[in-house]
Order: structure tokens, then sequence, then C-alpha cells
């Protein structure tokens, strides 16, 4: 029997927040936009609406167009197991300012809290580093997590975080202003100076 | 007969209308495009796994201030029709396809024919404007045009190359 997790997806976008400057974050459609956008909303958050699966694809766009600024994408589980060929293009890309962090709770929380495979015996981490990606983390507490947030804030990448997190729905709604958050994303990374 | 300059005329379209990004699935028609891309240092060419990916990839290259192009056969119109619907589509952000036309003209594979004879209306249902020129007087007289209205609209646009332009593949 596995460990059931205690770290909640809210607190573990809180203490990413906190540290954040000059990335981008880029979240997954449905709970991980929500708590982003209810925790530390912000211009150079690109939330996502659709394209399930997309979420990490198109961080990696991001950071292969932006080389001098630090990406971060939070992705699902559910979301990550639809496009697990991007590991394998993150891996052949390898961009030094990229990090992926999955909100790993083991169910299709939006649609009703359906097990994934990874409730059974598939491991993120695991692939991630099957696919080549080197510095692919599991966290499973507060503590791991802080370190794991000051390693790629910090440190090259690219990076793989797996963060087991427990179930449960975030409170509010999501602010689906699809195009416009997307102009106000595009705004404000053209306005970061190229460092 | 084809003119084999097609393929360097389509690599020249997209980067006098400042397209440096791409990615793709290849097949053995866009593979001629992509051979003048690959040896333009200028140029990025990212292979992803499936092609929504690209969709994907691209999209992130536009929201950092990029113009994209995603290079495959029609086939990969279908594995993208969902990302370029609620990505490009719902959230205004352009990028230019260029699809290769498997399963029409010329077909020898029966796999090849439904998603052969399903690609204009899969984009015409998608709102994407599409052209589909079958010789290098049409791809020129379009091109520049087709592209400048996808950054006008904000929206994806396609050139679907049939094998009357390019020689198609032969079985």
């Amino acid at each position: 029997m596995k460990p059931p997790a205690t770290l909640t997806r809210a607190a573990a976008t809180r203490l990413l927040a906190e540290r954040l400057t000059t990335e981008v974050v880029v979240s997954n459609l449905g709970q991980a936009s929500l708590d982003l956008q209810q925790i530390a909303d912000r211009p150079l958050n690109c939330y996502t609406y659709g394209s399930m699966g997309q979420c990490s694809s198109i961080a990696l766009g991001i950071a292969l167009a932006r080389p001098d600024v630090r990406v971060v994408c939070l992705d699902g589980d559910g979301s990550l197991l639809m496009n697990l060929g991007s590991l394998c293009t993150i891996a052949t890309e390898a961009p030094r300012n990229y990090a992926l962090v999955i909100w790993d709770n083991e169910v299709h929380e939006t649609t009703g809290g359906q097990p994934t495979a990874t409730a059974a015996r598939s491991n993120l981490a695991a692939i991630a580093r099957g696919a080549g990606v080197e510095k692919a983390l599991e966290v499973r507490t507060e503590e791991e997590l802080r370190r794991a947030y000051d390693r790629i804030l910090r440190e090259d990448g690219p990076f793989v975080v797996n963060v087991k997190v427990a179930t449960g729905r975030a409170e509010g709604r999501l602010d689906r202003d699809v195009v416009g958050h997307a102009r106000r994303f595009k705004r404000a990374l053209a306005e970061l100076p190229v460092r | 007969m084809a003119d084999p300059s097609w393929s360097k005329h389509v690599a020249d379209i997209l980067r006098r209308n400042d397209i440096r990004t791409f990615a793709t699935v290849p097949d053995y028609v866009v593979t001629h495009v992509l051979e003048h891309l690959w040896a333009d240092p200028e140029c990025r060419v990212v292979t992803v796994t499936r092609e929504e990916e690209g969709v994907g990839l691209l999209s992130g290259a536009w929201l950092a201030g990029r113009r994209g192009a995603l290079l495959m056969q029609n086939s990969g119109l279908g594995n993208c029709a969902n990302a370029l619907a609620s990505l490009n589509v719902a959230g205004q952000i352009p990028i230019v396809l260029v699809i290769s036309h498997r399963g029409d003209l010329g077909e020898f594979n029966p796999a090849q024919v439904p998603m052969g004879q399903a690609t204009g209306p899969v984009l015409d249902a998608l709102a994407i404007r599409w052209v589909k020129p079958s010789s290098l007087a049409e791809l020129e007289a379009q091109a520049d045009g087709l592209i400048k209205l996808a950054y006008t609209r904000s929206l994806p646009v396609a050139f679907v190359l049939p094998a009357e332009l390019t020689g198609g593949k032969q079985g």
C-alpha cells in the first residue's frame, strides 16, 4: 500500500507563488488553473482552458522561444498521461529554463475523481527518466517540495517534478476569459526585457 | 509533372513571412520542405511525437512572440483537431499549417483515402481558412495573402499541398 498524499494542491501552489518573480507559469485546464488564479493571479500566468494534454507542450514552446525566462508548467497526471510523448520532446530539446511540475492526485479530478494509471502502477517520474529527463524527482512532503522549488528556480533544467497531492476540488469558479488572458500574458511576456 | 522546386518555394514563403519556428511529424512529402529548413541555421525545427504536440508548442511560441508553422501529413490534422479547436480557434492563437495531401488524386493506399477526403471538411468545420494550390503559380499567388490573413484574424490557416503540386508519393 502506498501512503496517502498529505500535500494539497493549493498549499503546493501557494509555496510556489511565494517564490515567483519574473517566471512564466503555465497551468493546466481545470483545477491547476483555478488554484493558480485564486492564489496568485498575475499577467505572467498562462492559463489553459482546453486542449487537454497540451499544457506541457505550450510551456515548452514558450521556453524555447524565450530561453532567458524560466518557465514552470503546472500539469496534471491525467493530462500528462494524454501526451506522454511530450516528455520525449522535452528531453530531446532539453531547455535549461524549463520545469514541468505535475500535480499527481491519481485521479481525473475535474471530471469526478475517476482513477488514472498513476493510481495503479504507473510512475510519472520514472517515465520522465525513461524519456531522457535526468532531473526527474518525486515529491511527497512539504520539505521535499520546498527543496524541489529551490532547485527548479535556480538550477539548469529541464526538470520534471512529480508532486503527489491529495484529491480535492478547489472552491470557486474559473475566470474563463480565454482570449483576454492569452493577450494579457502575451503582452506581459513581450514587455519583459530580454536578458 | 510537378516542378521539383515546389519545396524551396514553400520554405521561402514561410521564411519571408517571418516564420522561423517549426514543428513537424515528417512524411515523405513535407520532408522536402524540411530539408531547406534544417539547412537554415536561423530556423528551429522541433520534431514532435504527435502532431497536436506541435500545435501546443507553436501556440506557446506565438504567445512568446514567435510565428510558427506545423508541417505534417493530413493524417496529422486528424490527430490535432481538438487542440486546434480548443486552443487556437477558441483562444485566437494563429498558426500556419502546411499539410501534405494524401488520399486524393493518385493515391495507392486505401487507408489514406478517408482522412484525405475529410481534410477539407475538417478544416471547414473548424473555420480554418485554407488553400489548395495545384501549381507553383497558384501557390505564389495565394501564399503571402493566406499567411497575412492568419495574423490579421489571429486564427490558424492551412496550406493543403496536393500531389499535383508536390508529385505526391508514388506507391
